[in-house]
């Protein structure tokens, strides 16, 4: 060997001389190309694949162990089986790409390899990591075991020169000459990930060095007989893999569980292939030989029977294949349950199946866990008992019917079990990998993610039918839908009042059997929900019927859900969601037995084309707040002649809840093209509408059917779009203080509008459309739309907010909280609470601009007092502007004159800035402001 | 002084009683740090709150080193054991009984087990491979601060007339995992005493501790390894018995 070409490593000093010429090469590595790796790896393999029989002879004669065959079959398989599963894999830069997704994976070598090398396998071991940092643009440096050091330096050398003969950059293997451990911890403190395969010293020590390790440890694999399994098979197999190089891989078989039923006849065929079974006396000779307190006596490991017999003073023939003991405890007292890296085989007797798991489970625990374990069986008949092993042991390979040696290292029995000479023992055996580790291990994989925008969408119902007097048409069709039983569902007042009675006459005339629930207050129970779908239950309708306001329509809802899924719990449905596309609860299906029609009574709720309803828990006040698509009512009639005589309060209060629909669907970081259109049209026509409707009722038809419509379009943008915090502080507002949901909605609305509107929001609402605080702009488009002027979106704004104030004092919606909550004290006592819920309240997540608790306090006290709501203080561009000219000025400082030409334009800026500064000069007035970081005016 | 009361002869020292006080003088031959070593540790365990010879002086006394300490009376745990075997199973309770309570202690000024076995593992006269191996193993174990005595034997416990036990010989004290500290004792009894004795004690250690015999037993090469340094060569043989294990490659 030409050992000049190389310096020697073999102290502190040179060994710092080696790691920085590996990571110099590692670093000119790192910028190849998949082709030049490619062509590198190959003539590394081919090299190496070339030397199999020296370098076995080699590891033979140095280690004294082992078997030269067996180890150019290894040596062959680290070169040509390592290979091949590499040679096409992609390991330099883009590996993955989807372009549609906007979505690319990026791989970068993970720079030094520190690579400790055991005895039992050196050559091969060396080989297969060397290959494997090839592939990978590592560099590697491997420490050798002393007693094996020569072989698997030279190894290493055959696999360098030829990666550097084929274009590697030199250095980009490096070995230790002389190894110690001070040299192999200073490895793995240095290298920035450790391939450790050794004892469980040398794994924690790696572990214990802080970088990543894969580190794998030692096994002690059982073999299950059963008595379906293959004897002949079962037994050559095993004998195949335990002789293979005196037993040396880790993953070989330590002891063999038999069926009592068939034991004698597996131990017939062990016997007839040249196995010998020790008697009592030579059992116990061989037991002090093979253990020494407890540790696995240095002197067997790798040898052959028949030496190894010698040492204990038993006489066995020379060509004996395994020495097997017959014994009975699997606990480590027994010096046969341990791992013996020879070939000497512990074997039990086992009552059945059951008795074999529980004996190789503990076998495992003691000495093997996470490594390997095997069992032969009849597959075809005995899946059951398959699916049972693999339950219960505690292995990272698992194999049937494979001699565990060749089969533990995959591709030989099974050719998807990835081929490998370092095994993952997962955590049961202390390792960060459970697999048999390969090149994705080595690598650095980068995701690159391109920012893409959710999926959108439009849902309405199935049917929309609009008109005076379109009900009984509508109706009519669902004659043609063959429905044959129809449950309707109303109020007490409008069952009464004859609401119900043009439906009840056309289903009566089309021959539609028929049936009334009207026993829903406002806010409905589910109590009364449960009344009603029990009626279903019995009454078995094919198609519902929703006469009413929100209350009666949402108390629809959920008896169709109770109806057509009684098992339902609410709990889990009203479970709050971020992302409607990802919650947890999966809604059941409806519509499996009844259609669903609404027809509202009222301009408000929407709740016709929503597929939102809530329900409350009598015994606990619980709210829960369904929305999911499969609550969309299948057909919605929007028949003003149902709205004709509503009285005033409830025009009043359901129609300026249309205007906080149309407003919330309209900011929200949800909203689209589509739902825009309905909730600016739908805006005008309440501000154009709603004040006449108040005022005429009856009298103005034209005004009533404009009403209808825009409610029923303001909740299809928002079943869309979705709401805001208008609405999360008005369900709480009106759970804690009994008022209607409209009302509650007009008192906070202009504060909302006034809060969301700001360019500088403390916090976006999060949702890859809302790319930057839009809010502003979509108010000042509402207020174009309504005609309202000003230049500005500021402006504006300004107005809008002062039209729905116009709006409100129009039909009679007093001005503050304080109005409908004189008793300041009953307020706030609940105010906290009453924020901190609203925050929780399912609306706050489409709103555009993400609220503070005490955001959404102060909002309440504001609307409570009449007060309105002001930004802190922050950095703006203006004041960059006067910092850029300040700068500049006092650069051209000396020239006077320059400057004295500046000045005016200077003057300028200051005047603009004017009202900014007053209002931040306002902010500092109250030091209590000063703290929440805002305040009143 | 008095130094016509010799209690005990060893090979590079002798042991004097003089009224309540015991003088342990060293030959020539023997450290100067390890005797100062020695005295230190004695000093440092003081503050344990088993009974230890306490530390009165340390002079030279015709030009030998001695250490001058409190004397305590009673016999060894080993005479007792000697004077009546079938008593065995009791004494050895209350044997590993006190060095279960020794290694509830915490010395912080003590030195540390682990670098005191490095220095002996590098010292030893094994061949490169072995001590490779035994740095390993080492490396891999669990590092704890237990006081150990470092020469737990019967001979260095002493029953005092009261009945109290008392624990002398601190020159190889260390902290570290008690692990170590019982592998070395049991290696003790297995060196002088029986097989069986040997495993009684382990036995009886492993029950009392609830502590698997395999993580004592992991320490053997290590403990074995550092006796061989002194080791007279008749017991080399045993010890490198012991060594020669492999932990899985």
């Amino acid at each position: 060997m030409d050992n000049n070409r190389y310096e020697i490593t073999d102290s502190v000093e040179s060994f710092t001389q080696l790691l920085k010429r590996v990571r110099r090469a590692q670093e000119k590595f790192s910028h190849y190309s998949q082709e030049e790796v490619d062509r590198i790896f190959k003539a590394a393999a081919t090299a190496a694949n070339r030397a199999r029989i020296p370098l076995a002879k080699m590891a033979v004669e140095e280690t004294g162990m082992g078997v030269v065959e067996d180890k150019i079959m290894k040596n062959h398989y680290a070169s040509e089986y390592i290979y091949n599963k590499y040679r096409d894999e992609k390991t330099c830069g883009v590996i993955y790409e989807n372009k549609e997704y906007g979505f690319t994976q990026v791989a970068e070598p993970i720079g030094l390899i520190g690579a400790v090398i055991p005895t039992t396998n050196p050559t091969s071991t060396a080989i297969f990591k060397s290959l494997i940092c090839l592939k990978t643009r590592n560099g590697i440096i491997i420490s050798p075991h002393p007693r094996a050091k020569a072989s698997t330096i030279e190894a290493a050398k055959i696999v360098l020169e030829a990666a550097v003969a084929a274009g590697a950059p030199e250095d980009i293997i490096g070995w230790i000459d002389v190894p110690s451990l001070e040299l192999t911890q200073m490895l793995m403190r240095e290298s920035d990930t450790i391939l450790a395969t050794g004892g469980p010293g040398m794994v924690h020590a790696a572990y214990s060095s802080g970088k990543p390790a894969l580190g794998v440890g030692a096994g002690n694999t059982p073999a299950i007989i059963d008595e379906t399994a293959d004897i002949l098979l079962a037994v050559n197999s095993i004998i195949h893999s335990k002789t293979f190089d005196n037993g040396m891989i880790c993953a070989s078989e330590q002891s063999v569980i038999v069926n009592e039923k068939i034991y004698d006849k597996v131990k017939n065929e062990f016997a007839a292939r040249g196995c010998y079974f020790l008697s009592d006396s030579e059992l116990t000779k061989v037991r002090k030989t093979i253990l020494i307190n407890g540790s696995l006596n240095a002197k067997i490991v790798g040898q052959r029977a028949a030496t190894i017999a010698e040492l204990a003073g038993v006489k066995v023939p020379e060509g004996t294949k395994i020495l097997i003991g017959e014994v009975s405890r699997v606990d480590i007292s027994e010096p046969f349950a341990h791992e013996k890296l020879s070939p000497v085989l512990a074997m039990y007797k086992a009552t059945d199946i059951e008795d074999a798991m529980k004996k190789a489970e503990r076998l495992i625990a003691d000495g093997g866990f996470g490594h390997t374990s095997s069992i032969y069986l009849n597959v075809v008949t005995e899946q059951e008992k398959i699916e049972r092993f693999r339950e219960r042991m505690k292995t990272c390979r698992i194999l049937i019917n494979t001699p565990s040696s060749q089969g533990g290292i995959g591709d030989m029995y099974n050719f998807m079990l990835r081929p490998s000479l370092t095994l993952g023992c997962g955590s049961w055996g202390g390792n960060s990998v459970s697999e048999n580790v390969g090149i994705k291990h080595l690598l650095n994989i980068k995701s690159v993610a391109e920012r893409r925008n959710n999926m959108l969408w439009f849902k309405a119902p199935e049917k929309v039918y609009l008109k005076r007097g379109s009900t009984p048409v509508a109706v009519e069709e669902l004659k043609e839908m063959g429905k044959k039983r129809c449950f309707i569902v109303t109020d007490e007042f409008l069952y009464k009042n004859g609401f119900t009675k043009p439906v009840e006459d056309k289903l009566e005339e089309l021959g539609i059997a028929h049936t009334a629930f009207f026993d829903v207050q406002p806010d409905p129970t589910l109590a009364s929900a449960e009344a009603g779908a029990k009626q279903m239950l019995s009454f078995e309708p094919d198609v519902i019927i929703a006469i009413g306001g929100g209350s009666a329509m949402d108390a629809a809802k959920i008896m169709w859900v109770l109806y057509e899924h009684p098992d339902a719990d609410f709990e889990d449905m009203a479970m709050r969601f971020a992302d409607i596309r990802k919650r947890i609860y999966k809604f059941p299906v409806m519509g499996q037995k009844a259609y669903f029609v609404c027809i509202p009574t009222s301009a408000g709720t929407g709740s016709e084309a929503t597929p939102f309803a809530v329900i409350t828990d009598q015994n606990t006040g619980n709210k829960y707040p369904l929305a999911d698509y499969e609550l969309m009512p299948d057909m919605a009639i929007v028949d003003a002649d149902f709205q004709m005589t509503a009285p005033r309060g409830l025009t009043c209060a359901s129609g300026i809840d249309v205007v906080s629909h149309d407003l919330e669907a309209l900011v929200s970081t949800m909203a689209t093209d589509y739902t825009d259109s309905l909730a600016l049209q739908s805006l005008k026509m309440v501000f154009d509408y709603l004040p006449r409707a108040y005022e005429l009722g009856a009298k103005d038809p034209e005004a009533r059917e404009k009403m209808a419509n825009a409610a029923t379009m303001a909740g299809m943008a928002f079943a869309n779009a979705f709401l805001g915090i208008s609405h999360s502080l008005a369900h709480k507002l009106g759970a804690f203080h009994h008022l209607p949901h409209g009302i509650c909605n007009a008192l906070v609305l202009e504060e909302v509008i006034r809060y969301n509107a700001s360019e500088v929001p403390g916090k976006m609402g999060t949702f890859p459309q809302y790319d930057h605080p839009m809010a502003q702009h979509k108010y000042a488009m509402a207020a174009d739309v309504l005609g309202l002027g000003g230049r500005t979106d500021e402006e504006k704004v300004k107005r809008l907010i002062k039209a729905v104030a116009d709006l409100k004092a129009k039909i009679d919606i007093k001005p503050t909280i304080k109005a409908y909550i004189p008793d300041e004290k009953v307020f706030l006592e609940t105010l906290d609470e009453m924020s901190e819920k609203a925050f929780d309240d399912q609306c706050t997540g489409a709103n555009p601009r993400y609220p503070l608790i005490s955001d959404l306090k102060q909002i309440y006290l504001n609307a409570y007092y009449g007060k309105t709501f002001v930004e802190e203080a922050k950095p703006s561009a203006k004041d960059l502007k006067a910092r850029a000219a300040k700068a500049a000025k006092a650069a051209k400082a000396p020239a006077k004159k320059a400057a004295a030409v500046k000045a005016p334009a200077k003057k300028a800026a200051a005047v603009k800035a004017a009202p900014k500064k007053a209002a931040a000069k306002k902010t500092s007035a109250s030091s209590s402001a000063k703290k929440q970081g805002r305040k009143t005016k | 002084m008095e130094f016509n009361n010799v209690i005990a002869k060893r090979t590079h020292k002798k042991i004097y009683r003089d009224g309540d006080k015991c003088i342990k003088m060293f030959d020539e031959s023997f450290s100067k740090a390890d005797i100062l070593n020695e005295a230190l540790n004695l000093a440092k365990v003081e503050s344990i709150s088993i009974r230890t010879p306490i530390v009165l002086e340390v002079s030279v006394i015709d030009g030998r080193w001695a250490i001058v300490t409190d004397f305590i009376e009673g016999e060894t745990m080993l005479s007792v054991f000697e004077k009546d075997p079938s008593k065995i199973g009791e004494y050895m309770d209350k044997f590993v009984d006190l060095q279960i309570e020794v290694h509830n202690e915490k010395c912080p000024m003590l030195n540390n087990l682990s670098d005191k076995m490095e220095r002996k593992i590098s010292k030893t006269d094994f061949d490169a491979t072995t001590r490779y191996d035994l740095h390993t193993r080492l490396a891999g174990m669990e590092r704890k601060d237990q006081v150990c005595h470092g020469d737990f034997n019967p001979g260095n416990v002493i029953i005092q007339p009261n009945g109290e036990m008392a624990v002398i010989d601190w020159s190889h004290a260390t902290q570290g995992n008690a692990a170590a500290d019982v592998a070395r004792t049991f290696l003790l009894f297995s060196l002088r005493s029986t097989e069986e004795i040997a495993e009684l004690y382990l036995d009886t250690y492993c029950r009392k501790t609830d502590t698997p015999k395999q993580y004592i037993q992991a320490w053997t090469p290590i403990v074995a390894a550092s006796q061989s340094v002194k080791a007279i060569e008749d017991e080399r043989e045993f010890l490198k018995k012991w060594v020669n294990v492999v932990d899985y490659v």
